[in-house]
């Protein structure tokens, strides 16, 4: 029983000294009278007011242990007055969390406003990530506007992005392909369409090293099966010195593939057309005296016999004096056609002009050639030919001898087709 | 002829740049208070603190409205419309306003006002006093979405609670 002021203040100076020395405890600051026990009058009513602030300064401070703990949801009655700026604090921090999350969802339209050094801070913040984000803003527009496709991987090879001009060239959606290995799909094929051997890709190597490379050649399956020749660059990606990926950009070549296919195609006929007789369809001048020269070297460097025949049609000019020159191309053609057909594939057969032909025999010495003559000259004495009189030839043959030029070659097989012609005409003679 | 009504328009409030060359368009809280507090002194006598309560709100709404109108862009999206409503409030001291819940998709927000131009710093008189304040984000809220809001005032400075905290939600 509290009976006079001097009790009072006793266990209230006891509970005081209590607090100060060892804290607020477990139990919290409870005041330490039991009103009930007070007589009515002053005391009570002083007692009652000191419990109520008792009370307030114990939730305050429950309270302000719950915030510091993080609790946001924290509660308080409306009358404490300690906890009141409290308050406030719980106020800003829930309005805070609100607005991390709101940054966190990509609105940077954020600001803190009367938080002292912590506004800077979030505010700085907020600054540098709209800058990101600009800066972002403009890699995409360079992305999607690029007239390339790009792909980038993680270190598995999986894909993280794609460009439009990458799902617009291959045709794979990006949404289809996020997160899914993207070689085995659109590297899986080879220019011939037979599968890729994975483990030697370059994409491969390139992961696994981190290797930057270009290929000028490479082969893209799309996603309706079509086979896309591409070029292709592949750069590593890396951050502090560890890989995090690839960036490939590629583009279409189908067009430029075409192009030097249709050069090259122009190419073979212009050389064609260059090395080829155009009225009999057999070897030029020019041409058979590169490919003399080939067998020149070939016979001297393995010491192997080389034979040229020579050959010139008996009395031409009468053919064309008598029946025309339209026939006397008739003639020369199915000559060609006679002769093109009794040789061997390796022989080099030529039209050196009007109606004299050359023969090469690669690895047959004189007596073989002259053998070749002759069952030529039977051969062309047996055709019938589109007009009515027989057509023959002369035959002159040389064999390589060391230290021979084309034109030595040709000269004593020239030689000796004088001397055919000088000994009656339709005849073989050696040089 | 003189019309038995008023309608409020934005150019009533004057030409403050003639009006008041050398004071300026500034006043204090303490003026605007007695203006308001005292309109609740009469109107609560002669019509009842519930029909001065609302009187209040539909006059804050008319006032929400006009100030989204006049001062805002209500072309931006919903939060950067919140942000500039926000810097806006501060600019024309009114109060801080502060989000701690939006729902974008049903439209529910929990906002809290500080030093609120009504009400902070007054005595803790147990029952929340900014009727006017709910009226006028309400109007904001409805001039901006097209749609009726209604704001509660959940907690006020005259309850204790050091800053107003607002439930909004459309009706
Ligand atoms: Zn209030």
């Amino acid at each position: 029983m509290v009976s006079n002021s001097e009790s009072l203040y006793k266990i209230l100076s006891d509970c005081l000294s209590q607090v100060q020395a060892t804290g607020i405890g477990p139990d919290g600051l409870v005041f330490p009278v039991d009103c009930a026990d007070v007589p009515e009058g002053e005391h009570k009513i002083f007692c009652q007011n000191l419990e109520q602030i008792f009370f307030m300064l114990n939730e305050s401070y429950r309270y302000a242990q719950s915030l510091a703990g993080g609790e946001l949801n924290a509660e308080v009655s409306r009358n404490n007055i300690f906890a009141m700026p409290l308050k406030a604090l719980q106020a800003s921090l829930k309005h805070l969390t609100w607005q991390t999350r709101q940054v966190a969802a990509g609105d940077l339209s954020q600001k803190v406003s009367f938080l002292g050094d912590f506004s800077l801070s979030f505010n700085l913040m907020i600054e540098s990530l709209r800058e990101k984000d600009a800066l972002e803003q403009r890699l995409k527009t360079i992305t999607d506007t690029l007239g390339e496709g790009i792909y980038l991987v993680d270190p598995h090879g999986c894909l993280v992005f794609a460009n439009p001009e990458a799902e617009h060239l291959l045709g794979y959606r990006e949404e289809e392909m996020r997160g899914k290995q993207i070689f085995n799909t659109i590297h899986s094929r080879q220019e011939d369409g037979t599968i890729h051997p994975h483990v030697d890709t370059r994409f491969a190597s390139a992961i696994r090293h981190g290797h930057a490379y270009q290929d000028d050649n490479c082969v893209f399956s799309c996603q309706s099966g079509r086979l896309m020749p591409v070029s292709v660059t592949c750069r590593p990606v890396l951050f502090d010195d560890t890989l995090q990926g690839l960036v490939i950009a590629f583009r279409d070549i189908t067009e430029q593939k075409k192009y030097q296919q249709s050069l090259l195609t122009i190419n073979e006929l212009l050389e064609k057309q260059a090395s080829i007789d155009s009225l009999t369809g057999i070897y030029n001048r020019m041409k058979f005296l590169k490919l003399l020269t080939v067998e020149i070297t070939k016979a001297q460097r393995y010491k192997s016999p080389l034979t040229v025949i020579m050959l010139d049609v008996d009395n031409f000019k009468n053919v064309n004096d008598d029946f025309g020159h339209h026939s006397g191309d008739l003639v020369l053609r199915a000559l060609a056609k006679v002769i093109g057909n009794s040789i061997r594939t390796s022989d080099i057969f030529a039209r050196w002009g009007g109606e004299e032909f050359l023969v090469v025999t690669p690895n047959i010495d004189l007596n073989q050639g002259l053998q070749v003559a002759e069952k030529l000259r039977e051969q062309l004495s047996e055709t019938t030919f589109a007009i009515p009189r027989p057509v023959t030839a002369s035959f002159g043959v040389s064999q390589y001898r060391e230290g021979d030029s084309d034109t030595s070659m040709i000269h004593r097989a020239d030689e000796a087709l004088y001397r055919a012609k000088k000994n009656g005409r339709n005849r073989v003679e050696p040089e | 002829m003189v019309k038995d009504s008023y309608d409020f328009s934005w150019e009533d409030l004057g030409n403050l740049e003639i009006g008041r060359p050398n004071l300026g368009n500034e006043t204090s809280v303490a003026v605007y208070r007695l203006m308001q507090f005292t309109f609740k002194d009469v109107l609560s006598k002669e019509l009842g603190k519930e029909k001065t309560s609302q009187l209040f709100i539909q006059a804050g709404l008319v006032a929400g409205r006009e100030f989204c109108r006049n001062i805002l862009n209500t072309s931006l999206p919903l939060n950067e419309f919140i942000a500039e409503l926000t810097q806006k409030l501060v600019d024309l001291k009114v109060g801080i306003l502060r989000v701690e819940k939006a729902e974008m998709d049903n439209l529910k927000f929990v906002l809290t006002v500080s030093e609120d131009l009504d009400c902070s710093g007054l005595p803790v008189l147990g029952e929340t006093v900014c009727n006017y304040d709910e009226g006028f984000i309400s109007g904001i809220f409805k001039e901006y979405t097209g749609k009726d809001f209604l704001t509660k005032e959940v907690d006020c400075w005259a309850t204790g609670d050091r800053t107003c905290r607002f439930d909004v939600k459309p009706v």
